[in-house]
């Protein structure tokens, strides 16, 4: 199994979190290129991380074996 | 005198007292069966019974799943179902949802035994309920190898979404053995380190599901580290898995659902996402842009070569003014002495010469313009325009002007 890393929903989150950021009016222009910057690295994150394979039935045999990939 | 109520009223208002008992909407009744009537629209019409008094009884052809035998007269069964008012008739009666043999029935009471001791040791905690994965790329399933409920979840979840790898761990999901290998499945599942596991099997009769009810299975789902979804039978069947998962689904199609993310909303969440950051960012600049046009402005007015530049001006106009108004003040005096000049030249003695008036002096200089000043004998000088003359006086004579 892969290595959990940052997971989709704590990157949608984190995300959303960052667009109310920059909604408001209280940080400097700085920080908004800052979070913009790391809203669209999220965004291809989450896009990335969409593993656009389609996937077929793994069936687990009753010796421990992998059947039907 | 008290309000007078119709029948109707009165049955509503009783009927809703039985909907608000929670005991008398899940229930379990021991009994002897008389009076039974198979209706032709599937409904059974039956009578409860012990030695002292009797029930009126109706499993709705929807309930049928819950009976698994022919329902006779005289047979003992126990019965599952709520007590509620048949309000057309002003009767109460028992609707029936499961019917067992007696000597079965007390498997009803094994679960709720079963279900009271493993709720009182906290394996139903809400607070011990993992949260569903939103966006799982694994999902674990334990359940038959063969039959509806892998198709349909199969199917659901492929066009939910395709990308997400489904994991069969097959399991017997009905008679002997089938707890140990439900066990297994989930145990091997949670291994994997996946996102979800879906734990069930489709519609079937009470003792079809009763597996599901089986300690060993209860705690094997409470002890899945892995979030654990039942779905066991369908909408209106309850076991102790469900209570022991983190979500119940009522059947497994239901399950897939709720495991499985729909990746076009995804997608569209995503894009939506990146027009708005796009907006947020966008607004901002301009904003910012906005502001700093101001503040060059301001600045520009404050700016000390701008304050010079206005300084100076106001110096120009002033300087202007002041000449302007010393023009006018000395056209104003030019003006007045035209006007003297032309008053001094009225008074001007030459005039007066030319016109044949002349002027009188005596010898030492002194004007004379008196007959006082001087006296007959005594020499006068007049002075003309060309010279002066110089006449001796003969005589002198007072004439009064004053009246003229």
């Amino acid at each position: 199994m892969a290595k959990k890393e940052k997971t989709l929903e704590a990157a949608m989150e984190e995300l959303n979190q960052l667009i109310a950021r920059l909604e408001t009016d209280e940080i400097s222009l700085e920080d908004s290129f800052s979070l913009y910057q790391e809203g669209m690295k999220l965004l291809k994150y989450c896009n990335d991380s969409i593993d656009k394979v389609e996937k077929k039935l793994i069936v687990l045999e009753e010796d421990g074996g992998v059947d039907g990939v | 005198m008290a309000d007078i109520y119709s029948v109707s009223q009165v049955n509503a208002y009783i009927k809703n007292l039985f909907l608000r008992d929670d005991r008398l909407n899940y229930i379990s009744i021991r009994g002897e069966v008389s009076g039974c009537k198979y209706h032709t629209s599937g409904h059974i019409y039956f009578t409860l019974k012990d030695a002292d008094g009797q029930l009126a009884c109706v499993m709705f052809a929807s309930m049928r799943k819950g009976l698994t035998f022919r329902l006779m007269d005289g047979v003992s069964v126990v019965v599952r179902g709520r007590i509620s008012v048949y309000e057309q008739g002003g009767r109460y009666q028992l609707y029936a949802n499961e019917i067992l043999k007696d000597g079965k029935g007390d498997l009803f009471a094994e679960f709720e035994r079963l279900k009271a001791r493993l709720e009182q040791e906290g394996l139903f905690d809400a607070a011990h309920k993992k949260p569903i994965p939103a966006y799982p790329k694994a999902i674990g399933i334990v359940t038959a190898l063969t039959g509806a409920a892998i198709q349909d979840m199969v199917n659901i979840a492929g066009r939910r979404n395709p990308y997400v790898q489904l994991i069969l761990c097959p399991a017997g999901v009905q008679g002997e053995g089938a707890a140990e290998t439900i066990v297994r499945g989930i145990r091997r599942l949670d291994a994997m380190g996946l996102d979800t596991i879906i734990v069930g099997r489709g519609g079937g009769s009470v003792e079809d599901l009763w597996v599901f009810n089986d300690e060993r299975v209860a705690r094997a789902i409470y002890e899945c580290r892995t979030p654990i979804i039942s779905a066991v039978g369908h909408e209106t069947d309850f076991t102790i898995a469900d209570f022991a998962a983190d979500l119940r689904a009522p059947t497994p199609s239901a399950a897939a659902e709720l495991a499985v993310n729909e990746v076009s909303l995804l997608e569209g969440a995503l894009v939506d996402a990146h027009a708005v950051l796009f907006r947020a960012m966008s607004r901002r600049l301009r904003d910012c842009r906005n502001r700093m046009n101001g503040l060059s402005i301001q600045l520009k007015y404050l700016s000390p070569a701008y304050q010079l530049d206005q300084k100076k001006q106001r110096l120009s106009d002033v300087e202007t003014r002041l000449s302007g108004l010393m023009k006018q003040r000395l056209l104003l005096k030019r003006k007045e002495l035209l006007v003297l000049a032309e008053r001094m030249k009225a008074k001007s003695p030459l005039d007066k010469l030319t016109s044949g008036y002349s002027y009188l002096a005596d010898e030492k200089g002194r004007m004379i313009n008196s007959v006082e000043k001087t006296a007959p004998g005594q020499k006068i000088y007049a002075s003309v325009t060309d010279g002066e003359i110089t006449a001796e006086v003969i005589s002198v004579r007072t004439v009064n002007r004053q009246n003229r």
